[in-house]
């Protein structure tokens, strides 16, 4: 059974705010990155991802907030991750993601930051 | 079978400095906290218990050189690092004692340095009637070789070398059976190409050499390969090299892999065991271990099923499978 993601977009002044919720492994990451690819070319100043609804996220997962980076520079889109669970803080600093990406505990300091 | 680590750095060797081994003492020191030992039985087994590795032990610095051993028949042997050295006299000893042949498989993953470094100080080459094969997905192996041997590198030329040398190119997309065992190579990411090897023994059990392989971010659809090739293996030696923050950044293109990439590939290819490998030489042993750890957490995040088993390869390190 494939899985999916569910998305929820919110625009903001000065930005916008993306989650999906479920698990970005193999089977949801190809969809994770061109979903979030997109946002990152139109999202204005910042693009928070909303993690509070992610489970974990695989390399693939990683890798695609890195696409999606790369995607969004041309636009001048920063991105900032939000609200990232145990699991997720956790993968996200062995990765050392939290070294290349802002990580707020809330929506309004992704986009403040 | 087993599999024995005789070098596991990458890019250069290193060696710990007077300074690194009087902390690692004064370290053990704080943590026997006055406790007498009968003998130096009683202290090694407090090291080995008490102690974490990186304390007690060292990773090591030679560089890449790994065996596969079936216990007989011919040697196989991955890479030439500087761990080879120590290779061939243990396995001239296994000869005299063991009456192994004479006779070394080689399967050089790429022709980088720090991967043929080590064949100038290969003692089998230098016996006569000693057989030497080199296999290498690269056509120009044998020039690799001669090249580091010429005068101005090396004072004995490759001509000199007594042993039956013999170069063999193997292509990708098909099996060898090579002494005891079934080989294929898998085409891997790295400047100037780099290989991956499957070892299949005759009961079934499989053993995967991957070094020096980046797993490019813009291509992650070939990771299905690169699963599909560590299918259900029971051991997977990896290039862990870097973060994965850092290998989609900064050392982007440099040709190397991360842990979090690697047990990914791993659980993907739901492999029994996976060896952290070809450590960063700006590493201490402390940095290792933590990587080693986190390694362990990551898995244990992301895992679906099945556990798979992270180790961390050190020279001396022996893998029974
Ligand atoms: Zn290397
Ligand atoms: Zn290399």
């Amino acid at each position: 059974m494939a899985s999916t993601l569910e998305w929820q977009v919110d625009k903001r002044d000065g930005g916008t705010v993306v989650a999906a919720s479920g698990r970005v492994d193999e089977s949801t990451a190809t969809e994770f990155a061109e979903v979030l690819g997109e946002h990152a070319e139109t999202a204005g100043a910042r693009l928070v991802v909303d993690l509070g609804g992610i489970e974990y996220m695989s390399s693939r997962g990683l890798r695609a907030l890195t696409l999606a980076h790369r995607r969004g520079e041309e636009a001048g889109t920063k991105i900032a991750l939000a609200r990232p669970n145990e699991t997720m803080r956790e993968i996200l600093s062995i990765s050392r993601y939290d070294m290349v990406f802002p990580v707020a505990d809330t929506i309004e300091e992704a986009l403040a930051s | 079978m087993q599999v024995r680590f005789w070098g596991t750095r990458g890019s250069l060797p290193v060696a710990p400095k007077a300074g690194t081994i009087a902390d690692k003492v004064a370290d053990a020191l704080v943590a026997a906290n006055g406790r007498s030992f009968a003998d130096k039985a009683a202290a090694l087994a407090f090291v080995e218990d008490d102690l974490d590795f990186a304390t007690g032990r060292s990773y090591g610095g030679a560089t890449s050189c790994v065996e596969v051993d079936m216990g007989e028949g011919p040697f196989i042997v991955c890479d030439l690092g500087s761990g080879v050295r120590e290779l061939g006299l243990d396995t001239l000893r296994r000869c005299a004692q063991e009456g192994r042949p004479k006779e070394w498989h080689i399967f050089l993953s790429h022709l980088h340095w720090d991967h043929i470094m080590g064949f100038p100080f290969f003692v089998p080459a230098f016996m006569d009637g000693a057989k030497i094969i080199i296999h290498a997905g690269h056509p120009d192996a044998e020039q690799a070789l001669r090249r580091q041997q010429e005068e101005i590198s090396f004072p004995v030329p490759f001509d000199w070398l007594k042993a039956d040398i013999e170069f063999r190119t193997l292509e990708t997309g098909r099996e060898y059976e090579i002494g005891e065992v079934t080989v294929s190579v898998i085409l891997q990411h790295h400047s100037h190409d780099s290989y991956g090897y499957r070892f299949r023994d005759r009961d079934g059990k499989v053993a995967i050499y991957s070094t020096d392989s980046e797993h490019k971010i813009d291509q992650m659809h070939d990771e299905n390969d690169f699963a599909q090739f560590f299918g259900h293996a029971d051991l997977v030696v990896c290039d862990t090299m870097y973060s994965l923050a850092d290998s989609v950044s900064m050392k982007e293109d440099w040709g190397h892999s991360s842990n979090i990439v690697a047990v990914d590939l791993c659980h993907e290819a739901k492999a029994r065991r996976l060896a952290l490998f070809h450590h960063e030489p700006t590493y201490s042993d402390a940095d290792i271990q933590r990587m080693h750890e986190e390694t362990i957490r990551y898995e244990e995040l992301t895992r679906d099923t099945d556990a798979l088993e992270v180790l961390c390869a050190y020279d001396g390190l022996c893998v029974e499978l």
